[in-house]
């Protein structure tokens, strides 16, 4: 923690005042000045070097001399490291100054002779203004310290030198042990802890002196004297400091506390309304009000114990307290109560929080952070399904957050509306955020009766009910007109959030349309965007509201409006936040056109920094997770991405996206989906200066090398991942093709192939001229992974696109038809090579499997026509002999790209009968993958793929390829790689982040490399995820062939390897997964729905009983599951609420306690019925010894799967 | 949390530093990127004009006043906006002590001062007193709430 800054800090500080300062120093001074330590020393004059004075503290002298002969030593050796540690600080300033700077150990022999003499002015004044000031500078406080500042403590009057001393003597408790851990910063103090094992006489240890520390501490704390009680505050606050891991001070710190709550807490009173350090008032009172603050705030900075009512208790006292920070630190503390035991916090603040009550007069107060803590634990309790049998208690709490949508502050309206809204913590749930929108979209605001009578009757007009919605508007819309950047970035933030829910809503909506469940609910919600509807439906929700023409569409739309045009703002910040929200508030069916061209203009400022650009990709990822609907929009969003800053994003994100996308898009949006991705294939290549005929979005902005060389990386990597993904966007596969493969169409000429491709799989056809153009134009590596895209295209995609990619490839080989064809298009001046392309030695491979696979084709048609002809069986050795041929083929083909073994038919489809009876024969089963040469020829591969087919090196291999491209890949060091973008989506997802962020420049930073190992060691990741049975279930015997196919992985040539969409199972995401888990959640999200109407506007929900009933009869159905036990994974919670039966094991015995209870062996299997409070109701397979079948058992004694 | 305080002079040497909840392998992180932060915009800024920034889930609110350039860095409750209220009380009670907005040397002069009012603002990663005056009294180891 060596701060060379620090030294400058020191230096100034001891500079003469009246010379300018020395605005910078060098790390080198602390060299110069420990080394003169006794000559700076001199500055002091009122401190005498040797050890004289006062008989007490001599022998202390003698040792601090010792000490600090020590201390220099360490001084120096530390200064000698820190100046080898940081050479080079660029702001190098003349060093000469006339006073050194002072040294720790001068300062720390200043104080203990100071406080020898600490009764005289001089002393006093000595240190208040020199040695405590330049003490600050140091970022840990030696215990050795510690008994003169005690000492000063009892002895000294002067309240600035006490205030001083609390001050440091909590620093010696907060530092816990690890030097430069200490919150405070500054020079590093000199190792402290080496220097009392030195000192073996009897240094002073931290382990002394805290307990004496704590002891004067505690009994200060414990001083009942009223005039003491400014100085028992300080004291203890500086005992919060102590280490919280040592029970024994914690316990003594709880005593204190609630000794102190007990005397002062219990007196109710009055608070005087919002005003800060009232005068008048009786001095009693006056008191209590402070000790009742320190008390309290105290409290706040202890572990709660939510087991304890006395926590509770005391906070709930708290409200009334009459010191507002007090009343914060209550209110805080009693939100945090309220996530655990959310129903116990509502009935302790049952008085309080009825109109009139101390919780109202919160909404008055004037501590900002006060109301933020009301509005948190407002939501908390008004969403607890704890309290879901007492409407009457939520709906005064859902009334008090309504209440503070009018706040003042920003800050507190705009908690408010983030709690209305649904988002509270980083867990997510999309009915929550369901419910939220609806909540907004839906409520009132009911201002209470009673308080009208008070001072503020001439606001009277603004009494009336008024739409949640149009409020949050109205002060969104004003937020926006702000100055100030944070209002802004939060305003934006707001509308993000709205977004999120927004999102929710619909999804949840739409699928509880099909179900056909909470129709009414939904139906509306799903229209409210509908301008006509919404019109009609507000007239009759809002019968008492007048004038209210406004829709809430009308309103979000001047809303987005003024959000738009806070992309003017000149911080980046800001800005990123408003693409955020726009990406949020975006919905699939909208035109993006004016999103896009926002994002397209602002990634024309070179002030986006990397990290802020990943940020927005990552919002990409979020959006497409909670909307699959939007895939297409998202992509072309991410393509501005790419073509506009291709230097500046990572290009795993933008992988990642693509392949999450593309799955997700379902079964119509795959080949736009897919279009959209490849259209990176279309940018003319880079050409700086060049006029381009593209709108100004699809304009390469790659100007630098740099750029231009991220570009050409995204573009390969598009290539590739349309080579590996199109068979799976087309849905045609050469094992599975709906039509056989007409031998006519292959006597077609070439044009006619094409356009019967195209007209029978336009998707494939796309994909497959995409890659013929990238295969001529573009740079050498792009042709070459087109050429290799092609290959994989070719081996499984059945005719004629085999045969057309044969015929390409053909033609590129020998670079015939190449002139013709690159006119097309720009070319980018490279030297085509000799053989034209200059892929030919590259291809030739390729050519030959495709080769040998018609060669054989052929064969087997021949034979079968001679054995047609002369009416012959075949014979084994002829079955054998096509079985080997067949075997031969697979394993070449697997050596270039992955396919299902057990179906892939090299020879066609007219082989697969041939092929059968010899197996039957021969009790050959369909080969799994694990007698694949290719498997064991391989070593890493397997182990992470257990039963795939993987790459491998063999003979048939043309070295020159296996060369070209080692050489371009370098060599797989797959499993030391990390995967730095999946982990970021993560994170990102999961709302996590305090990492230290990055200062690379940016202009250095523009990502050298794309990585393709690290993208392929991101897919291992990602699939080491998925649940391994299922991965397995889905292997190469699966009925199912794109099952099969997803989980297998890119097998190319040793190193060529990208993440492959077939790496990962579709049912991750995507539509099926959506639809099986919104289908799982209905129960749960209706009922979220219900309870948020249960406040001003509560309507009877039909089909509340009946989708109770159709569960259980009991009460105790999923909706019961208590939200309050937040430990309950988020899968567990899905799980007890979705319908299908779960199964699970005992981990231990579990004898019943009762009638409902089960008992159970470890071991034993259970079905899991449902969930309630922390108990599973589950069935046995057969009775146990007690003869039950059912019954409860403890959620932690059964392992569900 | 308020995970940091920092306070630096324009050309970007740390003069205090209060980190609450971080690791110390990130400070060093964080210094760099305030600084860097700083030095990319507080250049022609005005006194107390308020920056943000956003890095993940955790905010970054700074500003500059005289020759010193201050950041609040927090998460959770500690939003852009609790910052920026945060920020107004330390700059203000800078501001109360220095008499005006600080140059390096006056605020180096009222180092000790400062530190002590620092200390009574944010209380173990929790900001404490808003109010000024109640600031000052404390610091001058008065109650609170006087009589």
């Amino acid at each position: 923690m060596a701060d060379s800054s620090g030294t400058t800090l020191m230096d100034l500080i001891t500079a003469d005042p009246g010379r300018p300062p020395a605005a910078s120093g060098s790390t080198a001074n602390t060299t110069s000045s420990s080394a003169s330590a006794s000559a700076a020393a001199s500055q002091f004059p009122s401190v005498p070097m040797t050890t004289t004075s006062s008989s007490g503290k001599t022998i202390l002298g003698e040792k601090k001399s010792k000490r600090a002969t020590l201390m220099q030593i360490q001084n120096e050796t530390i200064s000698a490291a820190k100046a080898a540690l940081h050479p080079m600080k660029t702001n190098i300033m003349p060093q000469r100054q006339k006073k050194k700077p002072v040294s720790y150990s001068q300062l720390a022999r200043s104080i203990h002779e100071l406080a020898a003499t600490s009764d005289q002015k001089s002393s006093q004044k000595q240190l208040v203004h020199h040695v405590f000031p330049k003490l600050a500078v140091y970022n840990s406080v030696d215990p050795s310290l510690a008994p003169s500042l005690l000492m000063l403590n009892q002895q000294c009057e002067d309240r600035t030198v006490l205030r001083y001393v609390y001050y440091y003597l909590a620093r010696i408790l907060s530092d816990n042990g690890a030097q430069g851990l200490s919150s405070g910063g500054g020079i590093p103090t000199p190792n402290w802890d080496a220097l009392a094992d030195i000192d073996a006489v009897g240094g002073v240890t931290r382990a002394d002196v805290v307990p004496r520390i704590i002891a004067q501490l505690s009994a200060e704390a414990s001083n009942a004297d009223t005039e003491f009680h400014a100085r028992r505050l300080q004291a203890l606050k500086a005992l919060t400091y102590a280490p919280a891991s040592n029970s024994d001070i914690l316990g003594r710190l709880y005593e204190i506390v609630f000794g102190l709550l007990d005397k002062v807490a219990d007196t109710p009173q009055k608070r005087k309304k919002g005003v800060f350090g009232t005068k008048g008032g009786d001095k009693e009172s006056i008191i209590r009000g402070n000790l009742q603050y320190g008390a309290l705030s105290a409290l706040r900075r202890l572990p709660l114990d939510p087991g304890n009512p006395v926590f509770l208790h005391r906070a709930v006292q708290g409200v009334s307290f009459a010191d507002p920070v007090a009343v914060r630190h209550a209110l805080e503390i009693i939100s945090e109560l309220a996530m655990k035991d959310p129903y116990a916090v509502a009935m302790a603040l049952g008085k309080v929080v009825v109109p009139g009550g101390a919780l109202q007069d919160v909404l008055h107060l004037h501590d900002v952070l006060a109301r933020v803590a009301l509005a948190k634990l407002c939501h908390t309790v008004s969403r607890a399904r704890a309290l879901d049998e007492r409407p009457d208690i939520k709906s005064q709490f859902n009334s008090l957050l309504y209440q503070l949508l009018l706040d003042p502050s920003e800050r507190v309206c705009f908690e408010a509306v983030l709690c209305i809204l649904g988002k509270y913590d980083s867990t997510e749930r999309t009915e929550e955020r369901a419910a939220g929108w609806y909540r907004l979209t839906r409520e009132m605001l009911k201002l209470p009766e009673n308080d009208s009578k008070s001072s503020k009757d001439k606001s009277q007009k603004t009494r009336r009910p008024q739409p949640l919605i149009k409020l949050v508007m109205r002060r969104l819309e004003s937020s926006f007109r702000s100055f100030s950047r944070p209002v802004l970035h939060a305003a934006a933030r707001v509308v993000q959030e709205m977004g999120k829910s927004r999102a929710a809503a619909f999804s949840v909506g739409l699928t509880d349309i099909d179900e056909g469940v909470g129709i009414n609910e939904f139906a509306d919600d799903d229209f409210n965007e509908n301008p006509t509807a919404d019109g009609a439906r507000k007239a009759s929700s809002m019968s008492s509201s007048t004038g209210s023409k406004e829709t809430i569409a009308s309103l979000l739309a001047s809303l987005m409006e003024v959000v738009r045009t806070t992309v003017a703002c000149e911080c980046v910040y800001v800005r990123a936040m408003v693409i955020k929200a726009l990406i949020w508030m975006q919905l699939p069916y909208e035109s993006f056109d004016e999103l896009e061209s926002i994002i397209a203009s602002e990634l024309s400022d070179p002030a986006w920094p990397a990290t802020l650009l990943n940020d927005i990709l990552l919002t990409l990822h979020a959006r497409f997770k909670a909307t699959p609907d939007m895939a297409v929009t998202l992509l072309e969003i991410a393509r501005i991405f790419a073509t506009k800053v291709p230097g500046k994003i990572d290009a795993d994100v933008l992988q990642l996206l693509w392949k999450t996308c593309l799955i997700g898009a379902g079964p119509d949006g795959k080949h736009t989906a897919l279009e959209a991705v490849t259209i990176v294939l279309d940018l003319p290549p880079p050409q700086p200066g060049s006029p381009s005929g593209f709108t100004p979005v699809d304009r390469v902005s790659a100007s630098d090398p740099k750029s231009a060389l991220a570009l050409q990386k995204l573009v390969q990597a598009a290539v590739w991942f349309l080579g590996e993904n199109a068979n799976y966007a087309a849905s045609e596969y050469a094992w599975e093709s709906a039509t056989p493969p007409g031998t006519a169409l292959m006597m077609l000429d070439a044009d006619k192939m094409v356009a019967a491709a195209s007209s029978r799989n336009p998707t494939l056809a796309g994909a497959l001229t995409r890659l013929q153009r990238c295969a001529f134009s573009g740079s050498w590596e792009v042709r070459i992974v087109a050429a290799q895209a092609l290959t994989t295209m070719a081996i499984r995609s059945g005719e004629p696109y085999r045969l057309q990619i044969y015929e390409f490839l053909n033609a590129l080989s020998q670079g015939g038809v190449q002139s013709q064809l690159s006119e097309m298009h720009l070319s980018n001046g490279e030297d085509q090579g000799a053989s034209g392309t200059g892929l030919g030695v590259l291809i030739s491979p390729m050519i030959k499997v495709l080769d040998e696979m018609y060669r054989a084709q052929d064969e087997l048609i021949k034979d079968i026509r001679n054995h047609d002809n002369t009416n012959k069986e075949w014979t084994d050795e002829e079955l054998k002999k096509l079985y080997e041929t067949n075997e031969k083929l697979l394993d070449i083909v697997s050596l270039f790209c992955y396919v299902p073994r057990a179906k892939y038919l090299p020879l066609g489809p007219i082989s697969a009968k041939l092929i059968d009876v010899y197996r039957t024969k021969h009790n050959i089963t369909a080969s799994t993958g694990l007698s694949d040469p290719a498997v064991i020829a391989t070593g890493i591969s397997d182990l992470v793929y257990e039963s795939k087919p993987a790459p491998a090196e063999s003979d048939g291999l043309d070295d020159d390829l296996v060369n070209a491209w080692a050489a371009n890949l370098g060599d797989d060091g797959l499993m030391g790689n990390s995967a730095p973008a999946m982990s970021r989506v993560n994170e990102f997802l999961a709302g996590m982040g305090t990492d230290a962020p990055d200062v690379d420049d940016e202009n250095i930073v523009s990502k050298p490399s794309v990585g393709y190992d690290d993208m392929w060691a991101k897919t291992l990741l990602e699939s080491s995820e998925l649940e391994e049975e299922d991965a397995r279930s889905s292997g190469s015997s699966s009925p199912d062939s794109i099952g099969s196919v997803e989980t297998s992985i890119s097998s190319h040539f040793g190193g060529m390897n990208y993440p492959s969409l077939f790496s990962s199972k579709p049912t991750n995401y995507g539509p099926s997964q959506t639809s099986e888990r919104s289908g799982g959640n209905r129960y749960g999200s209706s009922s979220s729905i219900y309870e948020g109407a249960s406040s001003p506007i509560r309507e009877e929900p039909p089909s509340y009983a009946s989708s109770v009933m159709q569960r259980h009869d009991s009460f105790e159905n999923p909706m019961a599951v208590p939200e309050s036990s937040s430990f309950e994974s988020h899968d567990e919670g899905r799980r007890s609420t979705s319908g299908n039966p779960q199964f699970g094991s005992a981990l231990y015995d579990f004898t019943a306690g009762g009638d409902d209870e089960l008992s159970l062996t470890s071991g034993e299997e259970v079905e899991i019925e449902y969930e309630v409070d922390g108990w599973f109701y589950v069935k046995k397979k057969r009775p146990g010894r007690d003869g039950k079948m059912a019954g409860l058992v403890p959620v932690l004694y059964v392992n569900p799967r | 949390m308020l995970l940091a305080v920092l306070i630096s002079n324009s050309v970007g040497n740390i003069l205090v530093e209060r980190f609450n909840g971080v690791p110390a392998e990130e400070r060093l992180h964080w210094r760099s990127f305030l600084v860097k932060l700083g030095a990319d915009n507080l250049k022609h800024a005005k006194n107390e004009e308020l920056f943000v920034a956003s890095h993940k889930s955790v905010y970054i609110v700074y500003t500059v006043l005289g020759d010193i350039c201050l950041y609040v860095v927090g998460k959770d409750e500690y939003d852009e906006l609790a910052l920026a209220e945060a920020i107004f009380v330390i700059t203000g009670s800078i501001k109360d002590i220095c008499k005006k907005p600080p140059t390096e040397r006056t605020f180096l002069d009222k180092y000790g001062k400062i530190c002590l009012t620092l200390d009574e603002i944010v209380w173990k990663g929790i900001l404490e007193n808003t109010d000024k005056e109640r600031i000052k009294r404390l610091v001058r180891l008065k109650p609170p709430t006087e009589f």
